[in-house]
């Protein structure tokens, strides 16, 4: 089938088969390499508790940068989000905890919005000092209310669900079956292995992560399909050409930087109310800044930023049951296949010194995988990274910024 | 009958200029009416001002015989007025139908109603006889397109005066008739134009009336009856119109520029350009024909260093260039006047001193291979300044604050008094006005004496005939066709350009 033809199927039944042939991929691999991790449903549950906050903080991205204001603030204001979603959750109950948090965000968003669009401060400048202020601010609030600059009491947290029928959940009393837990235990070759991965989608499901897939639909209409997301977009785009058509840009830079902080904040609370029942300094570990790079591995698309969270929910996922390193050294030998790829894809476009560099890399990554048994712990940490690099490196001419990203606006200027 | 438009007084200081100084326009109801002036006339001004885009500082505005006063163009959009701007305002990667109903979306509690647009927009367009694909996105379109994407963009908003600045610059001639087959059809349909346009040929063939400016003031207004473009030229800017004809040959035997069978692929991998050969002599004009998007770009590209070759070679006054980079290209002689000042021209907020370093900033007097020398780029700056006659109260004023013609000849100058071996000129006098197209077309030909080579691309047919010796047409990404200047007209090069003539292929290559 032409290049063509496929990239006419829609993207809905595009990356159900991605996502068939990665698994695939992972199976045989861990045929391969003598590890069962890769599959497991553990796994695939700690990936979505990675990537829920990663692909909230990314998707604020997206609304920011569709906007034209680049927004490394986003770590920040997903601290915010952390600290106010803890108090509120202590003071208030897990739900409002959630919509504080998400205030908590936003102020952060309005303080970027304020230093960029209205006085044109450098977009990296006022996102690296919201960086370094959210972390000072919660840790003085934090001592001013509990007396300990970095930890908070338990917060209260909401329950979590298993779905029905597929995970085993229980409707108005009726204990559903457990398909998914009853094909994984068939032990088949790859169906079990999807159906294990599929498992840790559907049980111990939180609210919140729920909610982050139903945004993926949410957010693609309203950025193609409503004036809002239009007007959001041209001020990204060209903000001149949307402001001789009579529009406020400023108002529309200021709405998307402002989601941008609440949908940041909103991971943030998911990570102190559900995932670690606490506030704690340091545990965003660096997900607002990885949201940014899944952002940028999606194309700037909600569709590709969840897809680029949970592979890097995945790899981080994969890492922390990981003690001896042996589950993420044999994700090499996949790195090894997909390079090699992305080497025969480059190929067939003639790309000759793209070729090369992948076909350098899949070696290397090779060579390292027969050469070693384990990874470093600092490997998993910075491949989220490397994969963005990849991506810009191979991609670069496809991926699609918005084209007045990161410049100063002014009005009436020419 | 109350007139349209009546700009009584209009009065505009930038820091350093009067813009407008006491201007007055009357435009009637239902006529098409021209604007003329030299470069920085204050033409843009004075129609920004009346877009609600710039406040003036001092005037009064009437339209359809109330006073007004915009502070927003959704002011004038409300009354009835559109503008397409000198410089496009459209969003690339924004679909056609995005662009034009952006500000003017028809909803449903937020959400766009795409079908009902779509079937407005198709009826605006059938109407004016317009015709667009609303699918297509921005990007993919040529600049006549685009344009008229800008025109219904104005019309989608039900506007019946119509602002068009400079809209013929970019266009190649046959998109130019079908541009004023269009107006004519809008003026019949009881719109009222405006438009500005330094082609005095054009402005006597479309215009009912017209109305010139010279130095921020009106210094003519007149219907066109009776009106040569001598007269224009004349009250414009005191001068004879200038012919763009070069003097006797001075073309030599020594080949500057050689391309041999030059390959470029696009990033999908398709040719572009393709086994491209062809040399150009010291002391010869070069000329390449071609509808745009035909390769030339890239065949620029290639040459400049932008782009990669995919095949051949190609040879500065005997250095192999093929895979040298830019910096080394431009210090070896080559000098560039792009297609689009605005893309690959200027830094718009960077001041002029610094613009007229750009691409000769390890050179001196600019500076040297580590540091940047200011009092000799601010000298040589105010040697174009003069030379070149840009018009700006000083140097140190950023690029954006230029009249677009006067960016153009900042460019020029900068590019000829390099020194240069080889000039590639891709449209050299787009937006220059009739006297500055003299001043730039007899640096070009003094250059050439002195054994420049050069590479001129122009949509401007007659420029092409008449400073080329020798001219080649693109097609297609090949050259399909070798002419004499002499004996061609620019309808048999609008033919080979378009296909329906050819040469057999021995004679083009
Ligand atoms: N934003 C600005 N800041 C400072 N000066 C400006 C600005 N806009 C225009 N000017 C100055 O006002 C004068 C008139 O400019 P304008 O753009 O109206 O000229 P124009 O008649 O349209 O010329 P052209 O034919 O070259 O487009 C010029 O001297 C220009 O330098
Ligand atoms: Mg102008």
């Amino acid at each position: 089938m032409s290049m063509e033809k496929w990239n006419n199927i829609p993207a809905w039944i595009r990356w159900p088969i991605y996502a068939l042939l990665g698994i695939l991929l992972l199976t045989i691999v861990q045929g391969v390499s003598d590890v069962d991790r890769l599959t497991k449903v553990s796994t695939s549950r700690e990936m979505l508790r990675w990537a829920v906050p990663i692909f909230l903080a990314g998707l604020g991205g997206l609304f920011s940068e569709r906007a034209g204001v680049v927004n490394i603030g986003l770590e920040g204001m997903l601290i915010l989000g952390m600290w106010f979603g803890a108090w509120g959750s202590i003071n208030y109950g897990p739900w409002i905890g959630l919509l504080i948090g998400i205030g908590g965000g936003a102020i952060g968003g309005l303080l970027h919005a304020v230093a960029t669009v209205t006085f044109n401060v450098d977009h990296i400048i006022s996102g690296v000092a919201i960086n370094i202020l959210a972390p000072a601010i919660t840790r003085y609030l934090s001592d001013e209310v509990w007396g300990s600059p970095t930890t908070s009491p338990a917060t209260s947290t909401p329950d979590v669900y298993d779905l029905p029928i597929l995970g085993g959940g229980t409707v108005a009393g009726w204990e559903s079956p457990d398909l998914l837990l009853e094909v994984t235990n068939l032990e088949l070759p790859f169906i079990s292995d999807v159906a294990g991965l599929l498992r840790g989608l559907v049980t111990n499901l939180h609210f919140v992560s729920l909610l982050a897939i139903l945004l993926v639909p949410f957010t693609s209409w309203l950025i193609w399909r409503t004036r809002f997301g239009l007007r959001l977009r041209i001020s990204g785009e060209n903000p001149s050409a949307g402001e001789a058509q009579g529009i406020n840009i400023i108002f529309y830079k200021y709405a998307g930087v402002i989601i941008s902080g609440g949908l940041a904040g909103l991971g943030g609370a998911f990570i102190s109310t559900e995932l670690s029942g606490l506030f704690q300094g340091g545990n965003s570990a660096g997900r607002g800044f990885i949201g940014l790079a899944a952002l940028i591995f999606g194309n700037w698309r909600p569709g590709g930023v969840l897809v680029g969270a949970l592979l890097f929910g995945y790899v981080f996922g994969l890492d922390l049951k990981d003690l001896d390193g042996t589950a993420s050294h044999a994700l090499l030998l996949v790195n090894t296949v997909v390079l090699g790829a992305v080497a025969i894809w480059a190929a067939t476009k003639n790309r000759v010194a793209d070729t090369v560099l992948a076909a350098i890399l899949a070696v290397g990554a090779f060579v390292w995988w027969l050469s070693a048994d384990a990874v470093p712990g600092w490997w998993s940490n910075i491949l989220p990274y490397v994969l963005v690099l990849l991506v810009l490196v191979f991609f670069a001419q496809r991926l699609r910024m918005p084209k007045a990203l990161g410049q100063p606006y002014a009005k009436g200027g020419r | 009958m109350t007139a349209a438009i009546e700009l009584i007084g209009i009065t505009k200081r930038f820091p350093g200029v009067i813009a407008n100084d006491d201007v007055n326009l009357t435009v009637e109801k239902g006529e098409i009416h021209a604007i003329c002036g030299e470069n920085g006339a204050g033409k843009s001004t004075l129609m920004k001002i009346l877009y609600g885009m710039q406040p003036a500082d001092e005037g009064r505005m009437l339209v359809n015989g109330e006073e007004v006063n915009f502070s927003t163009p959704n002011d004038a959009i409300d009354r009835g007025i559109g503008m397409v701007h000198q410089h496009f305002m459209l969003a690339d990667q924004l679909t056609v139908l995005e662009n034009i109903i952006l500000g003017a979306e028809p909803t449903n509690g937020g959400v766009i109603k795409f079908k009902e647009a779509e079937a407005h927009l198709a009826k605006v367009a059938a109407d004016y006889g317009l015709t667009i694909d609303p699918n297509d996105m921005i990007e993919s379109l040529e600049v006549g397109e685009r344009q008229r994407v800008e025109i219904i963009k104005v019309l989608y908003r039900g506007a019946e005066i119509l602002i068009l600045d400079e809209p013929t610059a970019v266009l190649v001639p046959q998109e130019v008739e079908a541009l004023f087959d269009n107006m004519r059809e809008l003026k019949a349909a009881g719109s009222t134009i405006i438009f500005i346009d330094h082609k005095l040929d054009e402005v006597l063939e479309i215009s009912d009336s017209i109305t010139v400016l010279r130095h921020g003031k009106t210094v003519a207004s007149m219907p066109n009856e009776g009106v040569t473009a001598h007269d224009l030229a004349e009250l414009m800017v005191g001068s004879e119109l200038p012919t763009p004809e070069t003097s006797e040959s001075t073309v030599t035997s020594t080949v500057a520029l050689d391309v041999r069978e030059v390959t470029v692929a696009d990033e999908d991998g398709r040719n572009v350009v393709e086994n491209i050969n062809f040399q150009i002599h010291k002391g010869e004009i070069l000329g390449i024909a071609g509808v745009e998007g035909n390769g030339q770009s890239e065949l620029i590209d290639a040459i400049i260093g932008t782009a990669d070759i995919r095949q051949g070679a190609m040879s500065l006054l005997g250095t192999d260039i093929s895979n040298m980079s830019v910096r080394k290209r431009r210090e070896l002689g080559i000098a560039y006047v792009p297609e689009d000042r605005h893309v690959e021209g200027l830094m718009l907020d960077a001041p002029l001193w610094e613009n007229a370093a750009l691409g000769h900033q390890t050179q001196s007097p600019y500076g040297s291979r580590w540091l940047i020398n200011r009092d000799g780029a601010r000298t040589q700056t105010e040697l174009i300044k003069e030379e070149f006659d840009v018009r700006t109260p000083n140097i140190d004023v950023s690029a954006h604050a230029l009249s677009g013609g006067n960016q153009q000849k900042l460019i020029i100058g900068r590019e000829l008094t390099s020194n240069p071996s080889l000039l590639i000129a891709a449209h050299p006098t787009r937006g220059i006005d009739v006297g500055a197209q003299a001043a730039v077309w007899e640096q070009i030909r003094t250059a050439r004496a002195n054994g420049l080579a050069t590479l001129l691309i122009s949509a401007d047919l007659d420029e092409l005939i008449g400073l080329s010796d020798t001219i080649v047409v693109m097609l297609r990404g090949r050259l399909v066709a070798r002419l004499a200047p002499e004996d061609v007209t620019p309808r048999d090069l609008g033919a080979y350009m378009t296909g329906a003539a050819t040469q057999n292929s021995d004679e083009a290559a």
